[in-house]
């Protein structure tokens, strides 16, 4: 049997591992995979059912999110949430869900390849987040594990703020825009633009 | 001119915004000159004694600096070379570096002898609406002759004919408080709501903050204006939570107080633009409360020819002086009707310009400003105006002005005294800068105080400070510009602000101003002399008079008869005096008159600005499917597709598009056939009631469909018209794929979710769309089984195992796939989907297998017409928004079972049941070779000219290769009773005819696609 071989949405962008000059560092995190689960917090058995395979409860306040260890739950809708884990797990973990989940209203699907994930760390990530989209990156609300959909340089993007200290921003953009967001990234992150807001200014 | 020392000696001015230990070069038309680090573009032409800058947008008189800042309506420069060149800045806003090239603009040859200033001596003949009135006849002449020969006279600067090599950004900011302004008023207020803890963002047009502070005369808190500034300017830096940005202006105010600010990072450096600063950036920012205390705006006086080089604003004159070290010219004239010119009287004094008389327009006048003048021995004239300049070299050199006598409403005058002087400071008040406060629907009020309006009414959350708000003393708009940040805390429980006590700015009383709009000429009836109130758009008084007298009475009339305050200045100068003007003329007051809306950009803002990073390849996002790098490896002529770049064909070699396309049709009918079909639409749909739901979506039947199998299906919006179309496949009892049309993706996935959330709330459905998480290929030709049983796999591909419309789940190649037997192309066909991180390794594993079998790729077009050779419909082509499956001959997918589905009572309407209507049909031309254009219509009957009733259109159409012959689908009235009759097109090169033929043009038994 022939050896499988794997494109990232950014494989062909010789810089996704790190780009020269830019005031923050981006890179892309091709080693996740990301588990859409569908169901209702109002059916008795569905909650549980996932906690079982999870090991956690999902998170149920909108914009937020739950991590442990590796496993991180983003919430997205009242009747949906993202499960972002190690690809390689993802699809044992998709079975295993939607063998938890049999006879209650539900429908889990392995999107691991249908979005691409930017990891932006550094100074002026929430800046840079404010030079693509209006969400206001820079409120004390957006705090570690916040998650909101946004359109990010003309495109519906999800951003997870990872860490507050240091500033780590995870950008989710859908698999065919990864090339635009990418180089909107670069043009924007650039370090002779490099803005720092509120801060004390010389 | 030229030559004389216009920089007064070091010591005699504070120069406070100059470095004498800086000395740059610059050039102005090609000449060099010097000027000092902090010198504005206009600060160093005056300095080297270059007064004449520009020539007037409509006359061509020659022109001179008039402001100091953004109100500078006549000395419009082009700055930079090349493709930096930027039209129409400011002299008074350009700061110089060394190096910095720039040139006047709108005239010809050059500056000093412009052929176009011929336009002034027979101005006579251009008033107002001149061109209204004179080139309407005959129209004909209007485009070719009379709209460019005006464009080319009358004009500003030209555009940088090469791509912008600078780079622009946005940024998106939210605060608390916002001020607009870092006057006092602006400073004071930032402080004292930055001390609540408040995120407070202040931004003001200039390099340095303190707006005109430092011409006031006054003190500020005890200190100094320029060392209180500093202070706080400190302060604010060194907050955290404060945001303080200079060379940016508030250029815009929005609903929900959303506002424009243009940043100029790299103007003023060209050394920053090389290290990768952007030359502009945007800021759109959402502040809770908007602070405006954007200052004031001194106005001019309209007397006879007003607008010559060396007439400027009294606070400019000043400004010149204690900022620059310049002066405009060795003997000055004070021209005013307020205290406020004195200080520049005095000012001029103490730095060695002789100051002629002061020139008051009241009879009488006192104060302890005035006294000083008096005391610094200055000559002051009271009751008397400036009715006209003597000039000479053409203009552009004042020699002397005149003086006369005057009291308010006496009419014309004869006396007059002749005074030499080589410039003219004029003051006729000053208006609030009230732009921002109107660009979102904002009132003013006349102040009878100021003769000028001031901030009224405004719904958004603003408040109006400082001189913007109408006060002129230092310490009323520090006081002001406190309690508006202060106020702006009230709401927040954050820390109590550490209060800086009331303001105490060391006060001065004035005298009041009387209002002067217009100073009759003296001497011979004023021929040839200007009175102008718009000096940018060359509006003068008369014109105004003229619009009243020609019935243009409501002042937004005038506006745009005269074009009073319009365009890039907004009446920044002239508006008021303009409404001044017209009281008079009319016996009306200003309140009566009413005023014009100050309309954004408050000064002009780039188009790079307003781009920003959205140019080029960032213009529009472009969707990449998992193979695109392979496509474009391997020579893809793309064409958009929605946001998607799909390639159309493969040429090889010297191909055209034609040629590549039929070889690649003929690939896939005779061999085998590789296409990138990943944008198709795939939504996961799963629930107990999937099947019940998909029912009433789709016109016919899902629920009955077996797992593992696929059906065609169409959709239809309540009206009943065709909105989609594609194959839904059965994946489990309660679960299934669905595949709509590319563009249609994210629209279906939406129409869904709104049925399931809004109409169907108790369908226990969820919907997920999982397009991008697949790459689908479509492998199609009589030798796609061969190409894929060759693939390493663990399914079965026989025709009994694996038959037309069904689909199994395995592994191919190593890689996890779906692979439906479905068609678009009406050969024998399997879709492959694997995740889309496989695509690429697949793709290239499916062409190596396919190599001994001669499979090829094909596009988007080999596709189109490899789907109409079978007469199978695109949503978009065949239908149009108002087409049923009945008109497309689709009746067999509408359900006569089913209890009902979207649409179908709607198909049950007279209108849509009617027999006759427009229906699919194909078409074969008489000539075998001619190709009907898409959207060609046919007639009734041909006539010698049109109209002609048309009876149809073509929806697609093709040559062939298949066929050898060209093929046609259009909609034709009653068309399915027409097989056989013979249709004529009237196009531009002549009648073609076409038979009417059934759609199905190849292969009509399907024995292809089912084999």
């Amino acid at each position: 049997m022939a050896e499988r071989r794997f494109h990232s949405a950014l494989q062909h962008r010789a810089d996704r591992a790190g780009a020269k000059g830019l005031s923050i560092a981006l890179k892309e995190m091709d080693d996740r995979g990301v588990i859409d689960v569908r169901g209702l917090p109002t059916d008795a058995g569905f909650l549980p059912a996932v906690k079982d395979v999870l090991g956690f409860d999902l998170p149920m306040d909108p914009r937020t999110s739950r991590s442990r260890g590796e496993i991180s739950a983003l919430w997205l809708s009242t009747d949906q949430w993202l499960i972002i884990l190690p690809r390689e797990t993802a699809p044992d973990f998709h079975a295993r869900l939607v063998k938890s989940l049999a006879g209650i209203h539900s429908l889990v699907v392995d999107v691991s390849d249908a979005r691409a994930i930017v990891r932006l760390e550094g100074d002026t990530v929430r800046e840079t987040m404010n030079k693509g989209t209006s969400a206001d990156f820079t409120d004390s609300g957006m705090k570690a594990g916040t998650v909101r959909r946004l359109l990010y340089a003309q495109v519906a993007a999800l951003a997870h703020v990872v860490s507050t200290d240091p500033d780590v921003i995870d950008l989710y953009v859908f698999r065919s825009y990864a090339d635009h967001a990418w180089s909107f990234l670069l043009a924007t992150a650039r370090e002779g633009a490099r803005v720092k807001l509120f801060g004390k200014q010389g | 001119m030229a030559g004389k020392p216009y920089r007064v000696p070091k010591g005699l001015a504070r120069e406070r915004l100059i470095d004498r230990l800086r000395p740059l070069r610059f050039s102005f038309d090609g000449k060099s000159m010097s000027g000092f680090h902090g010198d504005t573009l206009a600060s160093a032409l005056l300095a080297n004694g270059r007064r004449l800058m520009g020539r007037s947008f409509k006359y061509h008189r020659p022109r001179s600096a008039v402001g100091i800042g953004a109100e500078e309506m006549n000395a419009l420069v082009g700055v930079g070379d090349g493709a930096r060149h930027e039209p129409n800045l400011r002299a008074t806003q350009v700061e110089i570096y060394d190096g910095l090239t720039a040139v006047s603009q709108n005239r010809w040859p050059n500056l000093d002898f412009d052929l176009g200033g011929l336009s002034n001596e027979f101005s006579r003949l251009f008033p107002a609406g001149f061109y209204y009135k004179t080139f309407m006849w005959p129209q004909s002449l209007w485009k070719g002759l009379y709209e460019p020969l005006i464009r080319r006279a009358a004009g500003l600067g030209r555009a940088a004919r090469e791509r912008d090599p600078d780079t622009y950004e946005h940024i998106h900011v939210h605060c608390d408080v916002l001020v607009a302004g870092g006057g006092i008023a602006g400073l004071a207020a930032a402080n004292a709501a930055a001390a609540s803890g408040k995120r407070v963002i202040l931004a003001d047009e200039n390099a340095s903050f303190g707006g005109s502070c430092d011409l006031s005369g006054e003190t500020i808190e005890g200190l100094p204006p320029s060392d209180w500034v500093e202070e706080r300017v400190r302060a604010l830096k060194a907050a955290e939570n404060v945001h303080v940005l200079n060379r940016t202006t508030v250029a815009g105010h929005f609903h929900h107080n959303h506002v424009l600010m243009v940043e100029r990072v790299g103007d003023h450096d060209p050394g920053l633009l090389a290290k990768g600063a952007p030359r502009q950036r945007l800021w759109k920012v959402r502040a809770q409360t908007l602070i405006m205390a954007t200052g004031a705006i001194e106005r001019p006086i309209s007397f006879a020819n007003n607008d010559r080089p060396g007439i400027m604003l009294a606070t400019a004159v000043r400004g010149y002086i204690d900022r620059y070290g310049v002066a405009p010219g060795e003997e000055c004239v004070i021209f005013t009707n307020n205290d406020n010119a004195y200080l520049t009287a005095i000012a001029l004094k103490s730095s060695g310009v002789k100051v002629r008389p002061i020139v008051d327009v009241r009879a009488r006048a006192e104060s302890a400003i005035i006294d000083q003048a008096r005391g610094a021995g200055i000559e002051i004239v009271n009751g008397a105006v400036v009715s006209g300049v003597e000039t000479s070299r053409g203009g552009a050199s004042i020699d002397a002005v005149k003086i006369s006598p005057y009291r308010s409403g006496k009419g014309r005058i004869v006396s007059e005294t002749r005074v030499a002087c080589d410039f003219l400071a004029v003051s006729g008040g000053f208006n609030p800068a009230v732009h921002l406060w109107c660009h979102n629907g904002g009132k003013i009020r006349f102040d009878d105080r100021l003769y000028s309006f001031v901030p009224d009414r405004h719904d958004a959350a603003i408040r109006a400070v400082g001189a913007a708000n109408g006060k002129m003393d230092s310490a009323t708009c520090v006081e002001e510009g406190y309690a508006a940040g202060q106020a702006t805390a009230k709401a927040s429980k954050t820390k109590k602000s550490k209060v800086h006590g009331k303001a105490a700015a060391g006060q001065q009383s004035e005298a009041p101003l009387e209002p002067i709009w217009f100073v009759p000429a003296t001497g011979k009836y004023n021929e040839g002399n200007k009175h102008f109130v718009d000096f940018q758009n060359d509006v003068t008084a008369a014109d105004l008079e003229l619009a009243q007298r020609e019935g243009y009475e409501s002042v937004e009339l005038t506006k745009r008869y005269t074009t009073l305050g319009m365009a890039t200045d907004q009446g920044k100068t002239s508006n008021v005096n303009g409404l001044g003007i017209l009281a008079e003329a009319t016996g009306l007051s200003i309140p009566e008159i009413g005023y014009t809306t100050f309309r954004p950009p408050y000064t002009p803002i780039t188009f790079g600005t307003v781009a920003g990073p959205n140019r080029g390849p960032l213009f529009l996002p472009v969707r990449q499917t998992a193979i695109f790098d392979w496509h474009v490896e391997h020579g893809a002529d793309f064409e958009p597709v929605g946001l998607w770049r799909r390639p159309y064909c493969y040429p090889k070699g010297s191909e055209d598009r034609a040629s590549a396309v039929r070889r690649e049709i003929l690939t896939v009918r005779n061999r085998v056939g590789l296409l990138d079909a990943s944008t198709l639409g795939k939504i996961e749909i799963k629930g107990p009631d999937a099947g019940e739901f998909l029912d009433r979506i789709y016109t016919n039947m899902f629920s009955t469909l077996a797992i593992g199998r696929a059906r065609y299906g169409l959709m239809l919006n309540e009206l009943g018209f065709l909105i989609d179309d594609g194959v839904t496949v059965r994946l489990g009892e309660d679960h299934f794929l669905m595949h709509t049309t590319s563009g249609g993706a994210d629209r279906i996935a939406a129409w869904l979710e709104e049925w399931l959330q809004t109409e169907w709330m108790t369908l226990k459905v969820f919907v997920t769309p999982v397009t991008e998480q697949w790459a689908q290929f479509a492998v199609a030709g009589p030798d796609a089984r061969k190409v894929m049983q060759k693939l390493d796999g663990d399914m079965d591909f026989s025709a009994e195992a694996f038959p037309f419309m069904s689909m199994k789940q395995g592994t191919l190649a190593s890689y996890p796939v779906r692979v439906y037997r479905i068609s678009f192309s009406g050969e024998l066909s399997f879709e492959v989907a694997t995740p889309a991180n496989f695509g690429r390794g697949l793709w290239d594993a499916i062409i190596e297998a396919g190599r001994e079998f001669g499979l090829d790729v094909y596009g988007t077009e080999a596709l189109h017409i490899l789907r109409a050779e079978k007469g199978f419909i695109v949503i978009g082509d065949e239908t149009d928004g108002t087409v049923t499956p009945h008109d497309v001959g689709l009746s067999w997918a509408v359900s006569k079972k089913k209890r009902d589905f979207l649409g179908k009572r709607s198909l049950s309407q007279p209108y849509l049941a009617a027999h006759g209507r427009k229906q699919l049909v194909g078409l074969y031309t008489e000539d075998p070779q001619e190709v009907l254009p898409d959207g060609a219509h046919a007639v009734e009957r041909v006539e010698p000219k049109p109209p002609m009733r048309t009876i149809g259109h073509v929806t697609s159409s093709y040559f062939s290769p298949t066929l050898n012959r060209s093929i046609a689908m259009a909609l034709i009235d009653n068309g399915l009773k027409r097989m056989g009759e013979t249709l004529e097109f009237p196009l531009e090169k002549g009648i073609v005819k076409a038979k009417v033929v059934d759609p199905v043009f190849f292969d009509k038994e399907g024995a292809r696609q089912n084999g």
